[in-house]
């Protein structure tokens, strides 16, 4: 028996994701001022559907999780400037922020399976 | 990918920001230069960036070890000067006059360079909060490890 529960699986693909999006903002961020960029995200959900429906299988097969590999792409309808730029700061703050509270969440959440572990291990008592 | 290459990212940001910043005062201080090394009157100058770290490396990101530039960077490509011919200004006295009386100086618009360096500045300042996220971020994962 592994000590890791299927959540904590979907924890870590969750995490994993915030981090793949987060990067994805701050390289948005640190190209808004180069010429022809365009502003690149991903599709949150749907990779986080698609990396939950891999978990649940793979727990079923009693496997490890596989190697997520989120698809980085060009994000539409967004105003572009005259040097080909379309980077929208109000967009990328505010996906910033949430990005960065939904990593908190992922990260109190992961903290208290764990500590549910031990208090299993405590025998409920203690801690 | 982890967040320790968003910090690179941001990082590649704030690096560029500050060399156009530096470009930018460096104009503003020679807006009345009229004799450079090179002869004739200074050139005002101008950055341009692009995209740093090659998709290819995106590509390889799952399974290459981590080599130059995250994907996502920025990087100053070159430092170009701007081809506008300089302004003549009429004053004999000078001695860099010609024999008309003309004294040739760069062509610096004052307001244009204050406009640039603003823009400048708030990147610097969007860049720096992303980097804070992002420290806030590692420093939370750290944390885990806290009871």
């Amino acid at each position: 028996m592994t000590p890791t529960t299927p959540l904590l699986s979907t924890l870590e693909s969750f995490l994993s994701l915030t981090v793949n999006r987060e990067q994805a903002i701050s390289a948005n961020m640190a190209n808004v001022d180069t010429p022809g960029y365009r502003t690149r995200d991903i599709n949150f959900q749907g990779e986080l559907r698609k990396a939950m429906n891999a978990t649940q299988s793979q727990s079923e097969n009693g496997g490890f999780t596989a190697q997520m590999n989120p698809v980085v792409q060009e994000v539409s309808g967004l105003m572009e400037r005259p040097d080909g730029n379309n980077v929208n700061l109000d967009r990328e703050g505010l996906l910033m922020s949430e990005t960065q509270l939904q990593y908190q969440i992922g990260v109190q959440l992961v903290k208290h399976q764990f500590h549910q572990i031990l208090s299993a291990i405590n025998g409920g008592g203690q801690s | 990918m982890n967040l320790f290459d968003s910090l690179s990212v941001s990082g590649s940001a704030l690096a560029a920001e500050r060399q156009r910043s530096e470009i930018i005062a460096a104009n503003m201080a020679n807006a009345e230069t009229t004799h450079t090394e090179a002869g004739g009157p200074y050139r005002r100058r101008e950055v341009v960036f692009q995209p740093a770290g090659s998709s290819f490396r995106l590509a390889l990101a799952n399974t290459a070890s981590s080599m130059g530039p995250a994907p996502g960077s920025v990087q100053i490509s070159e430092v170009m000067d701007d081809p506008t011919p300089p302004i003549m200004r009429y004053e004999p006295g000078h001695p860099d006059a010609n024999k008309d009386g003309y004294v040739a100086f760069p062509a610096i618009n004052p307001a244009m360079e204050m406009v640039d360096l603003m823009s400048s500045v708030r990147s610097y300042q969007l860049n720096a909060s992303a980097v804070a996220a992002e420290k806030q971020m590692i420093q939370q994962t750290v944390d885990i490890l806290k009871s």
